[in-house]
C-alpha cells in the first residue's frame, strides 16, 4: 500500500506554493466534510489569502481527513500524505478516503498511485462511483478507450453529477466529436451550477471547444476570469488541446496567457518550457522549466526535460550547405556525439533529398530550417515525446523539429532509420502547409503513402494483424478515423489506423491522381472538415469513399486476403522441416507458405527459409531471386540482407550488391562489413566519392582493423587525385602495420 | 582515435612477436575441451577446438607439441598426465599455450573446469601450469566463471585470458567461439605481419563479444579479461606465407632487417609529438621506404605474396 510512496512525501515539504486545482468540492471526487467548504469558496474564487487563513484554522481539529484536505491545499502535501495514510489506517473500509488520496497522487504528477488507489476503493464497493470517476480520469489522461465506458457506467448509477459529463466532453474534444462535447459540457455545467460545485472545468473546456470552433478567445475565458481571476488553466486547457492536435505556436501563445493570470501555476511553465523546445526554442524553453522546477520540482516531465536539456552538451549538430539563392541553411542535423561522425553525411543527404522532394511535390516552401534530431538513448527520444497521445515510438515531428530514435538505439533490423526520417519529415511538410490543421489521419496516410513512394524497400510491410483487421471490419469509416490514432478500441488499433490512412491516400493518389492529394491538403489549410474536404475535392461522399477503398483494399491486399489460413499452416511445416534441417522438405511447404502470403517478410519468412533451402539444393541462382524478392518487398534482417549482398559479389553482380549494401545502410548504418564492402564496390565502379564516405563511415566505427581502413581511405584519395591525403593515410596505415605489403606498395605511388 | 600509448605498445609488440617466430624458439600447445553437458554445447565446444587446430598445429610446427583432449578422455588424470608430459619436453626458452574449452563453475571460493570425474580446479591447473618449465606461458580459458580463476592463475611468467571478469558470470560464454576464429582471422592480424598475437586475438575476441551483446541490446553476461605483461609478443598462429618465412634460413637476414626497421618505426612513432607533423610523415615514410625495398626482396622468390585487396 505506501510502495513507492515515501519519494512523494518529500515533495509536499519543498513545495509550499503549488496550486491545488479548483473544483475539489462536492462529492463526486470523493466526500470531503462540510467544514471545508467555505475554505474551498474562497480557494475556488481565487482569492488565496483568505482560503490560506481558513484551511490554516481547520488543522488543529480531530479529522485526520479534514486535516488532510487541508494540508493538501494549503500546499503541503507530505503532511496531506501522512494524514491520509493515518485516516486510512484508522478507517481502511471507507472508499472515499482512499479516493481523496488518489485525487492527491494525481495532483502530485502519480497517476499510477493514484489508480491504485481507486482500485482498492473499487474492491471496497464495486459500484462507487467517485472511484470510477477517479479511474475514468486516469484511463482518460493515458487516452485509453476504456475510459469512456467506465464514465459511462459511473453516470448510470449517478445521472445527477457535473464530473463524468465533464469527463465525456473532454474525451469527445480530444476525438473532435464536437456536438457531442457541447452537449456533455453544457450539461456539466448545468449539474455543476445546481450541485454547488466550481464550474471552471466546465468553463474551460466550453473555453476550448470555441477555440476548436475558430474562437480562441470566446466568452467562456471572461466567464472563468470573472469567476476566480486567477484561473491560468483557462489558458493551459487550451493549450493543451493544441497540442494534441499538432498546432504548437498556438498552444505556446495560450501558455503564455496562463502563466500571465497565474505566474505560480508551475504546470503552465512546464507546459510552456517543453512546448517551446519542441517549437526549437530550446533556451527559453528551459527558463520556464527551471521556473517549474523551483516551484514543484517533482514534475517527472520537468525533470527529465531538464536533465535531457543537460545532455545535449553530448550532442553535436550540423547544418546543410547553404545555397547561393537561400539566407539559410535548409536542415540542421542534431546527433549523439559518439555517432556524429557515422551519421552526419547519411542523415543530412537524406533529409535534403526529403526536402527537395517533398518541396516539389506538395508545392509549398519550407519557411525555416528543419531540425533533426536522433537519440541513442531512447528514455531520452522519450522524454522529447511524451505528453503526446497515440504516438508511435519511432519518431515524431513537433512542425519543423523532428525527433526520433538513433538507429544504435535498437537491435540491427528492428528500425529502418531511413524510412522513420522520410515519414517524419513528410510529417514536416503536412503540418506546415495547412498551419497545422490537417487531421491526424491525413498526416499520417501521407507519410505512409511516402515512405512506400520513396522506395519499395521502405515503409511498413503489410501484417496478418491488419489483414485480419480487414476481414473483420474493423476498420473506421475515413471520417471517423482520427479516433484510431487518438483513443484506441482495442489493441493493435493505432497501428492498423496507420496502414488504413496509408492505403487511403494510396487509394486517392490510384484512383484521382496525385494532384488531388494536394489539393486535399489545401482543403484542410482552408479549415475543411475531413467530409466536406472529401466532397469539395474528390467529389464523393465519405460513405462512398468507404466502399471503393473497401474494393481497393481488398484488391491490394490478394492474395494474403484469403490466404492467412494457408499461410500459416505452411510456414509452420517449413519451419518444422528446418527445424530439423530436413531443408529438400522446406521447399514445397515454403512456396506455398510465399504463394499464399507473398508481403510478408517478417520474422521466420517464407523467403529465407527458401533462400536456404534452395542454396543447400546447389540452386544459388534462385536462391538469390528468393533473397531480392524479399528484399524489394521491405524484408530488412540485416544477416540475411548481408548474404544477398555477398551471394550477389559472388555471382558477379557488384551493381546489385551495391544497392543491397546502400539499402542496409539505412536499416543497419552500424555495421563496418557493409561499408567496407560498398566502399570496395563504389571504388572499382569508379565511384570514388562514395567509395570515399563508405570507408570514412569505416573509421567512425572505430573498428579492429584500422590499418587496412587508413589504407582503404588512401585508395579512394588516389582515385579521386588527392594524392597529399592519400599519402597522409597510407602512412597512418603503415605506421600501425609496417610490413602491411598493398600499403607498402600504395606508399611509392604517392610517396612526396 | 586510438591513443598514441596504445600504437606504440602494438608496435613494441611486432617487433617482438616476429623475433620470437625467427629465433626459432617452439609454442607448444595444450587444448582441452570439458564437458558440454548437452548437445548443443557440446557441438560448440567441439566446433571451436576443431576451428583452432589447423591454426595450432600449423604454429607448433614439426617440432613442437599440440596436444588435444577432449571429450570422455579429458579427465583430471588425464590433464594431468599431459602437463607431465609437457613438464619434460618443454625448455625454458619455449612457450605454451593452454586454451580450456568448456563449462566453468565458481563455488565463491574457487574455480573448476568440468570434466568427466572429479572437476578441475583453478588451483590444480596453477600447480601444472608451475611445473612445466617454460618461461612463457599463455592461458586462455574460454568457460563460464573463468575470471573466477584469474586470481589462482597469477604469475610473473603467465598471460591469463578469461571469457568472464569473475567467477559470478556463469552464463555459458560466447568468448571462446570468436576466440577460435581469430586464430584464423586476416581481421585479427591487425598489424599485417601474417600472424596472430595473443593481444590481437583478445581484442579481436573482445571485440566481437562486446558487438554481440550491444546488437542484441540485452545485458553483457561475459567481459574478457587479459592479465598479464607482453601479450604482445605471444604468438599463437601464421597466416599465410609467415609459416613458411619462418622456416627458410636463406630469408633470416632479410627478415632481421627488416625488423630493426620495425623498431625504428615503433621508436619513431615514441617521438611523434617531439617533431612537426610533417618532419614526422617524412621521417617515417624513409623508413617505410626502405621496409618496402626489403618486403620486395623477402617475397621475390616467395610464392602467394600478399595480394592487393580487391
Amino acid at each position: 500500500m505506501t510502495r513507492g510512496r515515501p519519494a512523494v512525501l518529500c515533495l509536499g515539504l519543498l513545495l509550499p506554493f503549488a496550486i491545488p486545482a479548483a473544483g475539489q468540492r462536492g462529492a463526486e471526487k470523493g466526500h470531503r466534510d462540510p467544514a471545508l467548504e467555505p475554505c474551498d469558496i474562497h480557494h475556488d474564487r481565487g482569492r488565496a489569502v483568505e482560503a490560506a487563513s481558513c484551511y490554516r484554522s481547520l488543522l488543529g481539529g480531530q479529522d485526520l481527513a479534514i486535516q488532510a484536505e487541508a494540508h493538501w491545499m494549503l500546499g503541503d502535501l507530505k503532511a496531506a500524505n501522512d494524514r491520509f495514510r493515518e485516516a486510512v489506517r484508522l478507517a481502511p473500509e471507507n472508499p472515499d478516503l482512499r479516493v481523496r488520496w488518489g485525487y492527491l497522487y494525481i495532483e502530485s504528477h502519480n497517476q499510477a498511485e493514484g489508480a491504485q488507489l481507486f482500485e482498492e476503493a473499487l474492491e471496497l464497493d464495486d459500484r462507487h462511483v467517485p472511484a470510477r470517476l477517479g479511474m475514468a480520469r486516469v484511463l482518460g489522461a493515458r487516452f485509453e478507450g476504456k475510459a469512456l465506458e467506465t464514465v459511462q457506467e459511473a453516470l448510470e448509477d449517478r445521472p445527477d453529477q457535473a464530473e463524468g459529463h465533464l469527463l465525456l466532453g473532454r474525451m469527445a474534444l480530444e476525438e473532435g466529436d464536437l456536438d457531442t462535447a457541447r452537449t456533455s459540457l453544457e450539461r456539466a455545467l448545468e449539474k455543476s451550477e445546481a450541485l454547488g460545485i466550481a464550474p471552471l472545468e466546465a468553463y474551460a473546456l466550453l473555453a476550448v471547444l470555441g477555440m476548436l470552433e475558430g474562437e480562441p478567445d470566446n466568452e467562456w475565458i471572461d466567464r472563468a476570469l470573472e469567476f476566480n481571476p486567477r484561473y491560468g488553466q483557462i489558458y493551459a486547457e487550451q493549450a493543451h488541446f493544441y497540442v494534441i492536435t499538432r498546432r504548437y505556436r498556438e498552444a505556446t501563445e495560450r501558455l503564455r496567457k496562463a502563466i500571465a493570470v497565474a505566474p505560480r501555476l508551475w504546470r503552465g511553465h512546464a507546459e510552456l518550457g517543453v512546448n517551446l523546445m519542441r517549437e526549437g526554442h530550446d533556451a527559453e524553453g528551459r527558463r520556464h522549466l527551471e521556473i517549474a522546477y523551483e516551484g514543484d520540482p517533482y514534475s517527472a516531465k520537468t525533470v527529465n526535460t531538464l536533465r535531457l536539456l543537460d545532455k545535449y552538451d553530448d550532442f553535436e549538430s550540423f547544418a546543410s550547405e547553404v545555397s547561393a539563392e537561400a539566407s539559410q541553411p535548409r536542415a540542421i542535423v542534431r546527433l549523439p556525439r559518439k555517432e556524429a561522425a557515422l551519421l552526419r553525411p547519411y542523415v543530412l543527404a537524406l533529409t535534403e533529398r526529403a526536402i527537395e522532394e517533398f518541396e516539389r511535390k506538395y508545392d509549398f516552401r519550407l519557411q525555416q530550417p528543419v531540425r533533426v534530431e536522433l537519440y541513442d538513448n531512447h528514455d531520452d527520444f522519450a522524454v522529447r515525446t511524451m505528453a503526446m497521445p497515440g504516438i508511435g515510438l519511432l519518431g515524431v515531428t513537433f512542425g519543423y523539429v523532428v525527433a526520433m530514435d538513433s538507429p544504435s538505439g535498437r537491435p540491427p533490423g528492428e528500425f529502418h532509420w531511413g524510412t522513420t526520417l522520410w515519414h517524419e519529415l513528410a510529417h514536416v511538410f503536412t503540418l506546415e502547409s495547412t498551419n497545422h490543421l490537417v487531421p491526424r489521419w491525413y498526416s499520417e496516410g501521407i507519410s505512409m503513402y511516402e515512405e512506400w513512394e520513396a522506395d519499395p524497400r521502405w515503409g511498413e510491410p503489410v501484417t496478418p494483424e491488419f489483414i485480419d483487421a480487414v476481414l473483420d471490419k474493423k476498420l473506421l469509416p475515413v471520417d471517423e478515423l482520427d479516433r484510431g490514432f487518438i483513443r484506441p478500441r482495442y489493441p493493435g488499433q493505432v497501428a492498423i489506423s496507420y496502414m488504413q490512412a496509408g492505403y487511403a491516400c494510396r487509394f486517392i493518389d490510384r484512383r484521382w491522381g496525385f494532384e488531388k492529394l494536394v489539393e486535399l491538403l489545401r482543403g484542410f489549410a482552408d479549415g475543411q472538415s475531413t467530409a466536406g474536404n472529401l466532397r469539395a475535392v474528390l467529389e464523393i461522399e465519405p460513405e462512398d469513399f468507404d466502399k471503393g477503398f473497401d474494393a481497393f483494399m481488398r484488391a491490394e491486399l490478394e492474395p494474403a486476403l484469403d490466404g492467412l489460413g494457408r499461410w500459416r499452416r505452411n510456414l509452420k511445416q517449413a519451419l518444422e522441416a528446418a527445424r530439423e534441417d530436413d531443408w529438400p522438405a522446406v521447399l514445397e511447404p515454403a512456396r506455398a507458405a510465399k504463394a499464399a502470403y507473398p508481403q510478408f517478410v517478417g520474422s521466420g519468412s517464407s523467403y529465407r527459409l527458401l533462400a536456404t533451402a534452395l542454396d543447400k539444393a546447389g540452386d544459388r541462382a534462385e536462391a538469390i531471386e528468393e533473397l531480392r524478392e524479399y528484399e524489394r518487398r521491405g524484408g530488412r534482417e540485416p544477416e540475411t540482407l548481408q548474404r544477398l549482398g555477398r551471394w550477389l559479389e559472388e555471382a558477379g553482380r557488384p551493381q546489385e550488391a551495391s544497392a543491397v549494401y546502400e539499402g542496409l545502410l539505412y536499416n543497419w548504418p552500424q555495421d563496418e562489413e557493409t561499408h567496407r564492402r560498398l566502399g570496395g564496390l563504389l571504388l572499382d565502379a569508379g565511384d570514388a566519392d562514395r567509395a570515399l564516405r563508405e570507408f570514412s563511415a569505416v573509421i567512425a566505427l572505430d573498428p579492429l582493423d584500422r590499418a587496412a581502413a587508413e589504407y582503404d581511405l588512401a585508395r579512394a584519395y588516389v582515385k579521386i587525385g588527392n594524392l597529399a591525403k592519400a599519402r597522409l593515410h597510407v602512412l597512418q596505415a603503415l605506421e600501425r602495420a609496417p610490413t602491411f605489403r598493398p600499403a607498402l606498395n600504395l606508399l611509392r605511388q604517392v610517396k612526396r | 582515435m586510438t591513443r598514441p600509448w596504445i600504437r606504440a605498445a602494438a608496435r613494441i609488440g611486432l617487433v617482438a612477436a616476429l623475433a620470437g617466430a625467427v629465433g626459432g624458439a617452439k609454442t607448444h600447445f595444450l587444448l582441452i575441451e570439458g564437458l558440454g553437458g548437452t548437445a548443443k554445447f557440446a557441438d560448440r565446444f567441439r566446433a571451436q577446438v576443431e576451428t583452432m587446430l589447423p591454426s595450432v598445429r600449423r604454429t607448433a610446427g614439426q617440432d613442437a607439441k599440440a596436444i588435444v583432449i577432449a571429450g570422455t578422455e579429458a579427465t583430471g588424470e588425464r590433464i594431468g598426465a599431459a602437463f607431465v608430459e609437457l613438464a619434460a619436453s618443454v625448455g625454458p626458452g619455449d612457450a605454451l599455450a593452454i586454451i580450456l574449452v568448456g563449462h566453468g563453475t565458481h563455488d565463491g571460493d574457487s574455480y573448476k573446469l568440468n570434466v568427466p570425474g572429479p572437476d578441475v580446479t583453478g588451483k590444480q591447473l596453477a600447480r601444472w601450469l608451475d611445473s612445466v618449465p617454460a618461461a612463457r606461458q599463455l592461458v586462455v580459458n574460454t568457460t563460464s566463471s573463468s575470471g573466477g580463476a584469474l586470481e589462482s592463475l597469477k604469475s610473473p611468467r603467465r598471460i591469463v585470458i578469461t571469457a568472464t571478469k569473475n567467477g559470478r558470470e556463469r552464463t555459458a560464454t560466447v568468448f571462446g567461439t570468436y576466440w577460435a576464429e581469430a586464430l584464423g582471422a586476416e581481421a585479427a592480424d591487425t598489424d599485417k605481419n601474417e600472424s596472430v598475437s595473443a593481444l590481437e586475438a583478445f581484442r579481436y575476441a573482445e571485440a566481437k563479444v562486446k558487438a554481440h551483446f550491444e546488437e542484441r541490446k540485452g545485458l553483457a553476461t561475459e567481459h574478457p579479461v587479459l592479465q598479464g605483461e607482453r601479450a604482445e609478443s605471444f604468438l599463437l598462429a601464421r597466416l599465410g606465407a609467415a609459416a613458411e618465412l619462418a622456416d627458410d634460413p636463406a630469408k633470416r637476414e632479410l627478415l632481421a632487417s627488416r625488423e630493426e626497421l620495425e623498431r625504428r618505426v615503433a621508436e619513431l612513432s615514441r617521438r611523434k609529438d617531439e617533431l612537426s607533423s610533417e618532419e614526422y610523415l617524412d621521417a617515417l615514410q624513409e623508413l617505410l621506404l626502405r621496409i618496402a625495398e626489403i618486403q620486395e626482396r623477402i617475397d621475390a622468390d616467395s610464392e602467394g605474396d600478399g595480394e592487393e585487396r580487391p
